[in-house]
């Protein structure tokens, strides 16, 4: 399916990432791993211009890195602005300085961008306000970015995965039981969506979010 | 009759001016003890003397909402004057020009996230212990249609109102067990800074309007003030986590 496709790849360092990158190699692609210091803007730069040149120009992004600190479960009054910010701001800034890094690759490219967005920033959640907060944010940075760059033939999207893909208990969100009856694999699961995602044949889907949680959050 | 929200404080934020003003009117209206939080007194003391002036208790308390510190200390001084907390509208924003997503910079990022997102941290981590007291807190964060279909032409805006709805989503199942309601209010109505385009562009009010169902733009007091009112009062007490597009029937996307 990603035949002469190139992909870059972050959150390679965690089980989503790195399932992902396998499952995208499987379905064909050249897949390079960006890491570095993602929520600075040159550092976004340099880690996409290194990734770059061991693959190539690439066609797609995989953003899968999901910051740690907005994994721990914690009271909303107990957020200091330290945390909000290792959340919210490294979240968002790291998503949109990608976003520029890849634009003038994806420009004129069959460019896609896809964004992982567990389904708890839809359905809120208790104790992760942070969290919820700077996903949601990235999937409206996804439906904007998709709404401008249109024009220039690049796609963005979103799969939203189980939260406890994550690690996360789902009782508090009052989530329903998977009706396909497990959480899902990162790479036999998640890997061939993302990957359709990534190839030539999604070209006339763009701005929507694929709930990718085994049949949880079904809205709308 | 006694009003809905009789006995009970109210602070909104940007309340100097447009739809900040409008709820605050309403809220008073309802009965409320209102606090005009405003960046700048000059915008904000005659909203609070217009309340007064129709009976009703108010205090203008000059806020910079991307403040926690003041945040915190407008809250403070709001029980120590008024004696309570019960509901707390977070509306001011600062409006965002025309950007792009691959060449904005950080300057428009921080404008947007501060008012808007970090505000509301800061109005929400404050304004708790007293909403908790209340019985029935409430907390109202104004959002936006953006914030759930992105927007082609203030793309950063999206995120920063989608922030909000996440928010309220999460902190209505953390804080539904202390009594407290948080939800969002998505307006679209006639103020000051929509005044301003439309005296830039003489067909856009008309654009507008013809493509609303209800043909007019809304009212901050009536229209916007009211669903407000409702959302403070115990008639939405079973209400949380929910969105309420008050936009004349445009967004149809919930």
């Amino acid at each position: 399916m990603l035949d002469g496709r190139v992909v870059l790849v972050t959150g390679g360092d965690r089980p989503l990432g790195a399932g992902l990158a396998k499952g995208l190699q499987e379905a064909g692609a050249r897949v390079a791993l960006v890491d570095g210091d993602l929520a600075d803007r040159d550092g976004a730069v340099r880690a996409v211009a290194a990734a770059v040149a061991e693959v190539g120009r690439p066609h797609a992004l995989v953003h899968a890195a999901i910051e740690p600190a907005g994994l721990e479960v914690m009271p909303l009054v107990d957020v200091d602005d330290a945390r909000w910010w290792a959340v919210w701001e490294v979240t968002m800034r790291t998503s949109l300085w990608l976003c520029q890094a890849v634009h003038a690759h994806l420009t004129g490219n069959d460019g896609r961008v896809v964004f992982l967005t567990p389904t708890l920033s839809m359905s809120g959640a208790p104790g992760l306000a942070a969290l919820a907060a700077a996903v949601e944010g990235q999937r409206l940075l996804a439906k904007s970015a998709a709404r401008q760059w249109g024009a220039d033939g690049i796609t963005v999207n979103c799969v939203a995965p189980s939260p406890e893909l994550l690690g996360l208990a789902a009782g508090e969100m009052a989530l329903s039981a998977p009706a396909l009856g497990r959480v899902g694999d990162p790479e036999a699961d998640l890997g061939p969506i993302v990957a359709f995602l990534c190839s030539a044949g999604s070209r006339y889907l763009t701005g929507a979010t694929l709930s990718a949680d085994g049949g949880v959050w079904m809205a709308p | 009759m006694t009003k809905p929200l009789e006995g009970r404080v109210a602070v909104v934020t940007g309340a100097g001016q447009g739809v900040g003003r409008g709820i605050a009117l309403a809220l008073a209206g309802a009965g409320a003890a209102v606090v005009v939080a405003a960046r700048r007194a000059e915008t904000g003391e005659p909203v609070a003397a217009e309340i007064r002036a129709r009976g009703v208790p108010a205090i203008c308390i000059e806020t910079d909402v991307a403040n926690g510190d003041a945040v915190r200390a407008m809250v403070a001084r709001t029980v120590a004057e008024l004696g309570r907390l019960d509901v707390l509208v977070h509306n001011a924003i600062k409006a965002p020009s025309p950007h792009r997503v691959e060449s904005v910079g950080i300057e428009q990022w921080e404008e947007l996230s501060e008012v808007t997102v970090w505000g509301s941290l800061y109005c929400a981590r404050a304004a708790y212990p007293h909403l908790k007291a209340s019985g029935h807190g409430r907390l109202i964060m104004l959002t936006s249609p953006a914030g759930i279909e992105g927007s082609a032409g203030l793309p950063l805006y999206g995120p920063v109102k989608a922030a909000q709805r996440a928010m309220a989503k999460s902190l209505a199942r953390e804080w539904g067990p202390d009594g407290i309601t948080v939800n969002c209010i998505g307006p679209v109505a006639v103020t000051p800074a929509l005044d301003k385009a439309f005296a830039e562009n003489a067909e856009l009010r008309g654009r507008i309007e013809a493509r609303t169902p209800l043909r007019r733009l809304g009212d901050p007091e009536r229209d916007i003030g009211g669903v407000a009112v409702f959302l403070a009062s115990d008639a939405a007490g079973y209400v949380t986590g929910q969105t309420i597009i008050c936009d004349g029937g445009s967004f149809t996307g919930l």
